[in-house]
């Protein structure tokens, strides 16, 4: 190994990625611009859901019952005027996304004393929404027998204790997935291409022609990309941790260590699909579909991978990025030590060494052809 | 109009000609449905409990049963210690912890109002919420349940009047998340597809240097333009049958509405994107870069499109900004016609604006793509 | 169809701060093989892309065919032939495919396609390979092939962008015998090249350095005035000696 041989081609490297404007302004633009749609935008919890109401009652009770459901943070109601054939329309309208009626005699049978029935419609295209919605309903209406009865709602009672982010705010999630999300794209699609473009335009046998060994040429190539996979993951870091306010309670040291460990793993990965791929459209589907999809879909990422069916999860389990979530989200939030990120830290290096050995072999055989 | 139909000859030869790309068109396309359809889901289910029951008495053993038989929680130990529960979640083996004190069910029957207590990992904010909430709908439900077998244990004094609610749902009775996501899935695809090869299309004509043979000829930027972009019009649509047909055999979902409704939407949602794909090809100077800008613009229009974030929680300055995001509105529109069945009169006004964005959209591309060389 | 093919007057163009084409005036009438000589960056291609109406001038007049090129660039495709430095067919068509493709492009009949292709393919020599893809030939007869398509519609000027580049020299020859017995049909020809031997086959040639026209006759009268035996030397003697600031070459 040559030192100097190396730190020509990494310069040459930094050459070709400062010409390129336009892919440097998206690798540094896109994390923020990721950053700051997830803050805004990252809102499961279902909020301001429109309830028309339809108080066939119009009685003291039948209007306490309605304030209730105003006083919820998660109704707005408003009165429904038009006729009961008719009721549909608010759901093709999507003017409401529940309907409450109320019956006529429902306060004279309550307060004879008998069970009144009261009915939600929910419109349930959406599931999640529509449980959501459910629940609340039921909610009020358990809050509200306890009102008559004057007695206790339950027989006994719920004390939740949420740890680590007691808010159950969306950035301490979301963060750590946009960090692998860029690392991989930096690490595995970036590389890939300037690889395969040396490849396509020959000019990695004129490099082969001089006194270069196989080795110097990967090290020089994707230190560059290693620089910038760090320049950008600590970007996101900061901001994540000033702006989005995420915690970051363990230590700074293991997870630069373990960051590295992963772009050793997202780089042996590009290596690999560098080999296979012949042209640059060719490593960019290739990167595409075995590198960005996965990172996005079957890492946690956003979806949770416990609500798939075991095909995907068994996917899943080659997925690098599923081991680093679990590694940032880890050190960020929980103050994991390696002893308690073994297996993960293991995984990652389990899965760069077999890639190394199978890329390092691929490679230098396609070399000497 | 003759010249037009010697263009899309000419591309319809190119694109069967190559293999990969008949691949890209048909096939690609279903797989990403199959693992697309599985992997988007906003449920929650199969969240990792510890159960630490310190009572071990009956009516304790029939809470724990009742957490067991429901796929939203998976028991994966028992462990009554605080501290080793604190450890496990701390090490990832368990999301949440459910701790059922001493004397519950002695407590419970006296009406002495037990605490039970549960610890949740708050990580995913999301799932830790939704993790409560299930909690607390299975204890009250068993709480009912209670009440039903030995009144004398009812939440309410007898006697007092009780409201009872009868829930309907509509449209969606099992709460299958298929049903929801899947249509909105075919909409992802369907861009993809149209926005993708339109600009790579365009791109690769200019890179290769026949792009500016093409702007010598008579032909009109019209008529250039129509040329490159019927096949792909006509292409995509073909996909979103294939597609359409596919997700209806691979999921358990039904289509409620008019096939010919939805097609006719399609078809409007189609010159959008295919006009993106013309946007993106007069920015990008190489092929490599226009799949960079397509990727990009992508995201963007997927989160902000309600696919899997409603747009109602979004802050008010985001919902208005997605009144430009032309996936918006078919979103909302595939997903009426496949669970409602809703009517053109329905959709009336996601379609104006959707049209009035492609015409947009489209118009200011092809202004944008000079039959002249820069 | 007058006399003057191509004429400009003043024609320039600048991208930003840098004049690609300096005030160029030329009159190149009907038949004439006009050579258009220059080092790499001269403005060759620049100045012919003007005249084949893909780039707007600056400043400047031109007419291509009687049209003007601010008004008429659309009259002007109709009336002109182009073949850039670029190869310009469709790779992955079919030697066929392609001369129907181009010559629907340009409007012609289903009839008067199948005859100009029959003719394009018996000239070129290709009878055997129409249905082979275009990919697979050897690029001498690309180029020929190229050089036909491009003048499927029959148009009276034709613009050759370094047309012969990257081919060898017996394939160039054969490629000027075809460039001169069309304009003894009465073509005109417009020709850039960087090849000083294929300067020696034009009627007149320019010659530009910088954006500036900086000789303009038969290839005869230029050896005379310079007192040089080929074009070759001649090109040295004009860049070499009679540049005041040779750094501003390119």
């Amino acid at each position: 190994m040559n030192p100097r041989r190396v730190a020509a081609i990494s310069a040459k490297e930094f050459i070709h990625i400062i010409r390129d404007p336009r892919t440097l302004l998206i690798i540094f633009i896109m994390p923020v611009l990721l950053l700051m749609m997830f803050g805004y935008a990252f809102n499961l919890e279902i909020q301001d859901v429109r309830v028309a109401v339809i108080d066939d009652d119009n009685s003291a009770l039948s209007r306490q019952l309605i304030e209730r459901f105003e006083g919820s943070p998660f109704f707005t109601v408003f009165h429904y005027q038009g006729s009961r054939e008719d009721l549909e329309t608010l759901f093709l309208e999507r003017d409401a996304r529940a309907i409450l009626s109320i019956p006529e005699n429902f306060a004279a049978t309550l307060i004879g004393k008998h069970p009144a029935g009261i009915q939600v419609i929910i419109d349930a295209t959406d599931p999640n929404a529509a449980t959501s919605i459910n629940n609340y309903c039921r909610q009020i209406v358990t809050d509200f027998n306890a009102g008559l009865s004057g007695g206790a709602a339950m027989p006994f009672t719920l004390e939740s204790n949420i740890w680590y982010n007691p808010e159950m705010r969306s950035a301490p999630f979301f963060v750590p997935g946009i960090l692998a999300l860029l690392l991989i794209m930096i690490s595995a699609l970036l590389t890939s291409i300037t690889i395969t473009r040396e490849k396509e335009s020959g000019t990695l046998e004129q490099i082969l022609v001089s006194p270069i060994r196989p080795g110097e040429i990967i090290i020089g190539k994707v230190l560059p990309y290693i620089l910038i996979a760090f320049l950008d993951g600590s970007m996101i870091l900061i901001l994540g941790v000033t702006v989005f306010k995420v915690p970051f309670v363990g230590s700074l040291f293991l997870l630069a260590l373990l960051m590295a460990l992963f772009v050793l793993t997202a780089l042996s990965l590009g290596l690999i699909l560098s080999t296979i791929a012949s042209t640059q459209q060719v490593a960019m589907m290739l990167a595409f579909v075995l590198t960005l999809l996965p990172t996005l879909l079957l890492s946690g990422f956003i979806f949770p991978l416990a609500s798939m069916p075991l095909p995907l999860q068994l996917i899943s389990t080659i997925v690098p990025a599923k081991y680093f979530l679990v590694i940032v989200r880890g050190i960020l939030l929980k103050g994991n030590t390696i002893a308690e990120l073994l297996v993960q830290v293991l995984w990652l290096a389990g899965m760069s060494v077999v890639l190394l050995t199978i890329s390092w072999r691929k490679f230098s055989t396609n070399l000497e052809r | 109009m003759t010249k037009i139909f010697y263009m899309i000859r000419k591309e319809f030869l190119q694109i069967f000609r190559t293999r990969e790309m008949v691949a890209i068109l048909f096939i690609m396309p279903v797989i990403q449905m199959v693992v697309l359809g599985f992997a988007v889901t906003n449920e929650v289910k199969h969240i990792t409990l510890i159960i630490a029951d310190r009572d071990n008495s009956r009516l304790s053993r029939e809470i724990v049963a009742a957490f067991s038989n429901t796929d939203r929680f998976d028991i994966t130990g028992r462990e009554t210690d605080v501290r080793e529960i604190g450890l496990d979640i701390h090490r990832w083996k368990a999301q949440a912890a459910l701790i059922i004190p001493n004397h519950f069910g002695r407590d419970f029957r006296r009406g002495l109002r037990p605490d039970i207590q549960m610890i949740v990992d708050g990580l995913d904010g999301n799932a830790a919420g939704v993790s409560v909430g299930y909690a607390g709908g299975i204890l009250r439900e068993w709480a009912e349940a209670q009440a039903r077998q030995t009144p004398r244990l009812a939440m309410v004094k007898q006697n007092t009047p009780q409201l009872e609610l009868i829930e309907r749902l509509w449209y969606n009775l099992d709460l299958r998340s298929a049903q929801y996501m899947v249509p909105g899935i075919i909409v992802v695809l369907l861009t993809i597809i149209s926005m993708l090869l339109s600009a790579l299309s365009l791109v690769k004509e200019r890179e290769v240097g026949t792009l500016e043979q093409l702007m010598v000829t008579p032909l009109s930027r019209f008529e250039l333009l129509m040329g490159k972009l019927a096949p792909f019009l006509i292409l995509a649509f073909i996909e979103f049958f294939v597609v359409l047909g596919a997700a209806q055999v691979i999921f358990p979902i039904t289509m409620k509405g008019s096939y010919a409704l939805l097609s006719l939407e399609a078809f409007l949602y189609l010159f959008t994107t295919i006009g993106l794909g013309v946007m993106i090809s007069t920015i990008a100077k190489s092929q490599q870069q226009a799949l960079f800008l397509s990727w990009f613009f992508m995201l963007f229009l997927l989160m902000m499109s309600g696919l899997f974030i409603p747009i109602a929680n979004m802050p008010q300055f985001l919902q208005d900004l997605t009144l430009l995001n032309p996936m918006r509105y078919f979103m909302a529109i595939i997903r009426d016609v496949f669970q409602k069945g809703s009517g053109w009169q329905y959709l009336f006004t996601d379609t104006w604006r959707m049209t009035l964005l492609g015409t947009l959209i489209f118009a200011v591309s092809v202004l944008r793509f000079r039959k002249r060389v820069s | 169809m007058n006399e003057i093919a191509v004429q400009t007057q003043n024609l320039t163009r600048r991208f930003g701060k840098f004049t690609a084409v300096d005030r160029l005036t030329i009159t190149v009438s009907r038949g004439e093989i006009f050579g258009f000589l220059g080092a790499n960056g001269a403005g060759k291609t620049t100045a012919i892309r003007m005249l084949c109406g893909l780039l707007l001038p600056s400043e400047g007049e031109a007419t291509v065919a009687g049209f003007d090129v601010y008004k008429s660039s659309e009259a002007i495709k109709k009336n002109i032939g182009y073949m850039s430095q670029r190869f310009s067919l469709y790779d992955d068509l079919t030697i066929s495919e392609n001369i129907d493709f181009f010559g629907g492009v340009y409007g012609l009949s289903p009839a008067l396609i199948e005859e100009r292709k029959e003719a394009l393919i018996e000239q070129v020599g290709l009878g055997d390979f129409r249905k082979r893809l275009t990919r697979d030939l050897p690029l001498g007869f690309k180029q020929r092939l190229a050089l036909g398509s491009a003048m499927l519609h029959d148009p009276p000027i034709i613009f050759l962008d370094e047309p012969t580049s990257g081919v060898d020299p017996r394939a160039r020859r054969e490629f000027w015998s075809i460039i001169n017995e069309l304009a003894a049909a009465g073509k005109t020809v417009f020709v850039t090249t960087h090849f000083m031997d294929e300067a020696e086959y034009c009627h007149r040639v320019s010659i530009m350095r910088a954006g500036k026209l900086i000789a303009l006759d038969s290839p005869g009268k230029l050896k005379e005035s310079y007192g040089r035996n080929n074009m070759q030397d001649v090109f040295v003697a004009l860049v070499n000696d009679e540049d005041p600031r040779p750094e501003e070459q390119l």
